[in-house]
């Protein structure tokens, strides 16, 4: 298999999503378990209609982060061990592997962001604004999270703990995506320019694809 | 195996000398006209935060340089500094919060120095449980330092969106922190001392962590090597027949 | 609390923290160069 680079992404992309059509671990798990954190949390803080409007957005990302995270570290983009050695020994770039698996676990992430932002609008009566630059920021941080959560996965991967590990490690590092997140959205409620917040979150981008290309080989040969 | 005889004493000498030095003078120096003797949580504070930095720092260094290099040492140094950053930032932390209370009667604020720093710790808590999860130092190491490198490159924009993030939402006046202006040389020169004290102490709690990081790689290895039952004294083998 | 109190609970928490983490390493590095001792 010593087919071109891209050519060998789309095969783990099209592995991994037919691996979670056939699992459904993020469409029947992920998925249900965001909107219920959802639904859980008027019930914990009050539901006082313009409350929850206030907060919706900032509630729907940390969401979004916490639970996305989830996705990353699901079945579907994660390689057990024989998958590894397989995979290795028909040839697969390792960097090719990682951008596959990126690519797949964003895919989750957006199908992931657009349900649960759906649930979100539904119950927090969520106003939306500049529809063009929302779908930016949303596409940006599926992208984001999903290099996080898939370099993180794979330093951990095949280590007992990796489960409850990835989100641990991811939180933290995701904190310039949250707060890129609900920046933008504030900015486009109070008319500031929030084309610099969307520009951090792409930086935050390129950095952890640059990490996660450079140092696939060696987190593979390990 | 050989083990390593010489045991070295001076690096606890070293942190008792410093620990001395830098309490007398905190203790002498003169009060503050705005914090009054509350200045002093500041020559404990302040180096406790600097050293912080340091060390994250040399984990970055010793990551970075293992993934160039393959050589464990500069893992050790890595692991090393992460354990003794995680604790000085904890430390500071905490500090930080008495310093908060007493000042401005709140433990805590949403100053953007203050949630950088609580990110970091929670960045390094997870790459020292990242450690935890596997006992062979080679596949430990290449999974840590790539962690290492990434944690500390996203550091810098973590704080720019902290930082950022902070400018636009001022925090009320009354929790603003008054930075105690240093009138008297000798308050400079608490702080001073204060900070290299703190960096001996470093140092020397670099020496004894390394030593201890090559012990227990030795004792893994000892452990490895040795003809053992497969699963220890753990599992013992049913007897059939056998009384309760 | 007093002025002193405080400085007192605050170099209370730092020293005392400080002495228990060196304490851990060198009760780490006694009990794994025992350890090593032993199975040689």
């Amino acid at each position: 298999m010593t087919t071109g680079f891209w050519h060998q992404v789309r095969a783990v992309v099209h592995r991994d999503l037919l691996r979670e059509r056939r699992r459904g671990d993020v469409l029947w798990v992920t998925i249900p378990f965001g909107a219920l954190a959802l639904l859980l949390v008027p019930l914990a803080i009050g539901t006082d209609a313009s409350l929850l409007r206030e907060i919706g957005a900032g509630m729907y990302w940390v969401i979004v982060m916490l639970f996305g995270v989830l996705v990353a570290v699901g079945k579907a983009s994660r390689e057990t061990l024989p998958q590894q050695d397989a995979s290795s020994l028909l040839g697969l770039d390792p960097a090719a592997g990682f951008v596959g698996r990126t690519v797949s676990s964003a895919i989750l992430l957006l199908a992931f962001e657009s349900i649960v932002g759906v649930v979100a609008v539904g119950l927090y009566n969520i106003e939306i604004l500049a529809p063009i630059w929302l779908a930016v920021t949303i596409l940006v941080v599926a992208v984001g999270l999903a290099l996080l959560g898939t370099l993180t996965a794979s330093i951990v991967n095949s280590t007992t703990a990796g489960t409850a590990l990835v989100p641990l490690l991811v939180a933290p590092l995701s904190v310039p995506l949250l707060l890129g997140a609900t920046q933008s959205y504030d900015g486009l409620r109070y008319g500031h320019a929030i084309v610099s917040w969307v520009s951090m979150m792409v930086a935050v981008v390129i950095v952890v694809a640059m990490i996660g290309v450079l140092t696939a080989r060696p987190l593979q040969e390990s | 195996m050989k083990v390593q005889t010489r045991i070295r004493w001076w690096p606890w000498a070293a942190v008792a000398l410093s620990l001395v030095v830098a309490f007398t003078l905190s203790m002498i120096s003169p009060r503050d006209d705005v914090q009054g003797e509350l200045v002093r949580i500041m020559y404990i504070h302040v180096p406790a935060a600097w050293l912080a930095y340091v060390a994250f720092f040399m984990t970055f260094v010793g990551s970075l340089t293992y993934l160039l290099t393959k050589n464990l040492r500069w893992d050790r140094i890595a692991a090393a500094s992460a354990e003794i950053g995680v604790f000085f930032t904890g430390l500071t932390l905490v500090l930080g919060m008495i310093w908060g209370k007493s000042t401005w009667g709140v433990w805590w604020t949403w100053d953007a120095r203050l949630t950088l720093t609580a990110i970091m710790f929670f960045v390094y808590l997870g790459y020292l449980a990242l450690r935890r999860t596997t006992d062979d130092p080679v596949a430990r190491a290449s999974r840590a330092s790539v962690l290492g490198v990434l944690g500390a490159v996203q550091i810098p924009i973590v704080h720019f969106s902290v930082v950022w993030w902070r400018t636009l939402h001022q925090p009320p006046s009354i929790v603003r922190p008054d930075s105690p202006a240093i009138q008297e040389p000798l308050m400079l020169i608490t702080l001073i001392v204060g900070v290299v004290a703190f960096t001996i102490i470093y140092i020397s709690l670099m020496i004894k962590r390394i030593e201890l990081t090559h012990l227990e790689d030795q004792l893994t290895e000892i452990e490895h090597s040795t003809d053992q039952p497969v699963a220890g004294e753990a599992v013992v083998v049913p007897e059939l027949g056998a009384r309760p | 609390m007093t002025e002193w109190g405080w400085v007192a609970f605050a170099y209370g928490v730092a020293y005392g923290s400080f002495f228990l983490y060196a304490g851990s390493i060198a009760l780490r590095i006694n009990r794994a160069r025992q350890s090593i001792e032993r199975s040689e």
